[in-house]
């Protein structure tokens, strides 16, 4: 040991106790904090703390009705899955209805009353209590009430069924006013249509994908976002893996692969708005071949004799073998099923299409077949579902606005001035209109322009209940509850609807005090018409049983025949769709299509769904326009260069991401980005194309033909980085795509002998 | 021409020889204190005295914590419990005062944890509860405490410890718990 000097020494024994000191603090500093632990006040009854409780409900993030179970803790909603007992969803759900926690917990959702006390649009509201918005809304009724003036009142709603829709046609009646709109932009107002031109009853069959052994679908997202694509997707997976036998074979027909025709056998691209015609050639060859032996064949060999397979190739652009195969393929495929929808019904030719989609099904038999269309009974709730409102009812009820038709508009749970053309000034419409009541739970664009605002519950909150439209064969209905407490000062909208009855003295034909009520009322009738085997425990147990499930149904199926009027099949053809703007000036068609995210917009102040990849283009939070690489290479286009897309209704700009399977003379681009209001996660990200379609009503319909605007494509010079989450879609050497071994290809002698040769 | 480190690096001894015996004073520290300072006895808001309760009044430690058989957290009684009771009982005492100026005021308690499991700890009590094993094993003689402290290792009360992972384990270990050193059993 060297001699270590008293300074070395000292030194020493300071670091010593310095480090020592360090060490003690160091482990004091990461032991736990310290927690409280917080007991109730009252133990709830509800629930216990550590347990799970679920409740079943219904989802109501877009119209389909699927069920959903929804795991609450300690009084909070924490996870949304689907209803396994659910005829809808049967345990599964979207990622728009997963979501749905995010409605409920968004930070910009509306906490409470508001009235606007500046101008309209300039986001100067004050807040109010509950008794002044309901009164200051109801002495403006009752007075219009007893002016006799009552017809000036509107009520603008999302598509519902159930026993909501019934009480809101209750208290317009009781308005004296038959202005009462659902509306959704996304409604299938040509399908309706056609099987009301074809069947002769508005409604919707059922359509047995689940054991269709061959499926033709014209234009039909059912996937990704078309009528019910969670109960959709199920009965896919069925056709494909659940049939005995061979799987069940898909041809996808549109003009831009949807995450559905990715699905597809066989994904084919009609030229847009074509896809009827191209039916009715499938339709020629079936009677022309002698596949159908109808008695009346002779009829339809007549309406469908403008359409052999070389005027289809020629209108469609697709080769007549193809025309042919797809045919025979039809034909001898027991079952096979036709359906149509999307893009195809959105032309100006819609009805017509649809109905000849119609014509194959007829032809090939399989009207009320397993596998094929099935009609469904009668709804079980009420006798009929509320009327849709249509492009055209919009337009009308605009119209009435700027005449100064309308004194007061109350608008629940859509958001029109997003979803309405630029060119419709819908929301200039709706300036004119004295008074404006919002039922919205967010201020999203329409919500801005109201003069009231008297916010409504989640569906995580309120009581509802839906009948599922379409059907699905069979009458069911489920009920929504409430899962959660409210989390703010808010109303279900039955009940803001219950309360203002009561003010206005409707109580005679509006008995109910609040939803709940109204909803048992109106399931006690239900259950003492067709109750069944609950009978035993009377309603209480039925009803409880009911909340317990989710979903009732009954084992009923439509019953009666169904024979074609002969005048229909004489009506048959399809017309060349119409497009807005001319092919010189708008070289290019644009597709709109749903986001599978975002739906129509309604979903895009959802964080979740904001940064879900698009199943196709793995694009995130934009906006982004579809072009085919052949017309990129054309215009000089690569990936994110920023062009500005105009129609004759206006222009947007958004950056260019090349899709190799649209066709070249389409542009697509997704509905759901460009909301300048809706909170923070929707604000000011990406454009919506909707802004610039015109606003073309189809004829039959009324609805809207949103896929017949014809644009052209300027570039601006700047370029975005598209933000995605997929790399480069080619090889590029990376080694990534290997289907065969080192050995392949190697010149060695086989001594097998080819069925052909090679000429040398 | 040699050029030699040796002497650079002797220069460099008593600065290395100050941070080793620095080193050594953190690691002394750290261990002084986890060893002598563990987790103790939080002061409550109330004086409340589990020995009091479970002993000298024989309540059964599941009257109040009703929720450890049925739950993963063993529950702390709601305000309204406590004053089911003390209401009646004891209701001039200066503790119970303050009790009841909590109900009053509807205000809960702000209690401290005392046994706690970081987060990423999957534990229920329920199953703990329906396999037999005793509160005590786990919490200590809990019965016998006016303020429920955590101490460390003793002879007579073996698992009177801070919940360490090494306590589960020697315990699954034993009972030849059924998956009971998987990782995924508590780690999920």
């Amino acid at each position: 040991m060297p001699n270590i000097e008293r300074r070395d020494f000292l030194k020493l024994v300071g670091a010593g106790g310095v480090g020592v000191g360090a060490g003690y603090v160091l482990r004091e500093s990461i032991k736990h904090p310290k927690e409280n632990l917080i007991p109730h006040i009252v133990a709830p009854e509800e629930y216990s703390s550590g347990i799970a409780t679920w409740y079943n409900s219904v989802c109501s993030m877009c119209s389909s009705g699927c069920g959903i179970s929804v795991r609450t803790r300690e009084g909070r909603a924490k996870k949304i899955e689907g209803n396994p007992l659910h005829p809808v969803s049967q345990g599964k759900l979207c990622a728009i209805g997963q979501s749905g926690l995010q409605v409920l917990y968004n930070p910009d959702r509306l906490t409470g009353p508001l009235v606007q006390n500046g101008v309209r649009g300039s986001d100067s509201f004050a807040q109010i209590s509950w008794e002044e918005g309901l009164s200051s809304v109801a002495n403006r009724l009752e007075l219009l009430n007893a002016a006799g003036r009552g017809d000036r009142v509107a009520f603008l709603s999302e598509g519902m069924s159930g026993h909501l829709a019934q009480l809101l046609e209750l208290f317009m009646e009781q308005m004296g006013s038959d202005r009462l709109l659902h509306y959704d932009f996304d409604h299938p107002h040509s399908l309706y249509a056609a099987h009301q031109q074809f069947f002769g009853e508005k409604l919707l069959p059922y359509y047995d994908l689940k054991n269709a052994r061959y499926l033709l679908s014209f234009g039909a997202d059912f996937l990704g976002s078309w009528i019910s694509p969670v109960h959709h997707s199920i009965g896919f997976g069925h056709s494909r893996e659940g049939l005995s036998g061979a799987r069940g074979r898909f041809v996808q027909i549109e003009p831009r692969m949807s995450v559905t025709g990715a699905a597809a056998d066989e994904w084919i691209a009609a030229k847009p708005g074509t896809e009827g015609i191209l039916a009715l050639g499938i339709a020629h060859h079936l009677v022309a071949s002698g596949y159908y032996q109808g008695d009346d064949r002779n009829e339809w060999a007549v309406a469908l004799a403008d359409y052999s397979e070389n005027v289809v190739a020629g209108k469609t652009g697709i080769p007549v073998e193809t025309i042919t195969r797809l045919a025979d393929t039809f034909a001898s495929s027991e079952p096979s099923l036709a359906i149509g929808g999307g893009s195809a019904g959105n032309h100006s030719n819609g009805v017509e299409t649809l109905v000849a989609v119609n014509a194959l099904n007829y032809l090939v038999g399989n009207l009320g077949k397993p596998g094929g269309l099935v009609f469904n009974p009668a709804a079980a709730g009420q006798a009929s579902q509320p009327h849709q409102a249509s492009l055209r009812d919009m337009l009308a009820l605009a119209e009435d606005a700027r005449q100064g038709q309308i004194e007061v508009l109350v608008i629940n749970g859509v958001n029109p001035v997003f979803t309405m053309p630029n060119g419709t000034e819908f929301g200039e419409a709706l300036a004119q209109i004295p008074l404006i009541v919002s039922l919205s739970s967010f201020m999203d664009e329409t919500a801005a322009l109201a003069d009231v605002i008297l916010p409504s519950h989640t569906y995580l909150e309120s009581w509802g209940d839906s009948f599922p439209e379409p059907g699905v064969g069979i009458p069911t209905g489920s009920i929504s509850q409430p899962v959660v407490a409210p989390l703010y000062n808010t109303k279900a909208t039955g009940d803001t609807v219950l309360e203002l009855s009561q003010r206005l003295s409707f109580n005679e034909a509006i008995p109910w005090h609040d939803m709940e009520g109204c909803l048992k009322e109106g399931w006690r009738k239900i259950f003492s018409q067709r109750g069944g085997r609950a009978q035993a425990g009377g309603f209480d147990l039925f009803w409880r049983e009911l909340c317990k499930a989710g979903a009732w149904g009954e084992e009923a199926r439509f019953e009666g025949t169904y024979a074609l009027d002969k005048a229909v099949i004489a009506g048959i053809g399809v017309q060349d769709p119409e497009f807005s703007g001319s092919a010189d000036d708008y070289p290019f068609i644009l597709h709109p299509y749903l986001s599978m995210a975002l739906h129509d917009g309604s979903a895009a102040n959802l964080p979740w769904m904001q940064e879900l990849p698009d199943p196709m283009t793995s694009v995130v939070y934009g906006s982004w326009v579809e072009i085919n690489p052949s017309t990129a290479k054309k215009l000089g286009l690569v990936e994110g260069d920023l062009v500005d897309i105009e129609s004759i209704e206006g222009s947007i700009r958004a950056p260019v991401y090349v899709y190799p399977a649209i066709m070249p003379d389409v542009v697509a681009m997704p509905i759901g980005q460009g909301h300048t209001k809706f909170g923070r996660y929707a604000e000011n990200r990406g454009v919506n194309p909707i802004e610039i379609l015109s606003s073309r009503v189809e004829e039959h319909s009324g609805g809207f033909a949103s896929s017949a605007t014809r644009i052209k494509i300027t570039p601006t010079g700047d370029r975005v980085e598209i933000v995605k989450t997929g790399g480069n879609s080619r090889e590029l050497g990376r080694e990534i795509v290997q289907t065969t071994g080192e050995s392949a290809g190697t010149s060695a002698k086989l001594n097998s002998i080819p069925i052909t040769t090679v000429q040398t | 021409m040699n050029v030699s480190i040796v002497p650079a690096l002797k220069a460099l001894v008593p600065a290395a020889l100050v941070v080793g015996v620095a080193f050594a004073g953190v690691l002394l520290g750290y261990w002084g204190n986890d060893t002598f300072s563990p987790d103790t006895s939080p002061v409550q808001p109330i004086e409340f005295s589990h020995k009091i309760h479970a002993t000298d009044n024989e309540i059964p430690c599941q009257y109040c914590h009703t929720q450890a058989r049925r739950s993963a957290s063993a529950g702390v009684p709601s305000v309204e419990k406590c004053v089911g009771c003390h209401n009646e009982v004891a209701a001039d005492k200066p503790q119970i005062r303050k009790l009841l100026n909590y109900w009053n005021n509807k205000e809960p308690i702000p209690w401290v944890k005392v046994h706690d499991l970081p987060d990423f700890v999957h534990f229920t009590h329920k199953r703990h509860v329906a396999a037999g094993i005793e509160c005590q094993t786990c919490h200590g003689p809990v019965e016998t405490m006016d303020r429920v402290r955590v101490k460390r290792t003793t002879d007579e009360h073996p698992m009177e410890a801070p919940l360490k992972m090494g306590v589960c384990l020697d315990c699954h270990k034993n009972f030849e718990v059924e998956h009971g050193t998987d990782c995924w059993t508590c780690h999920k």
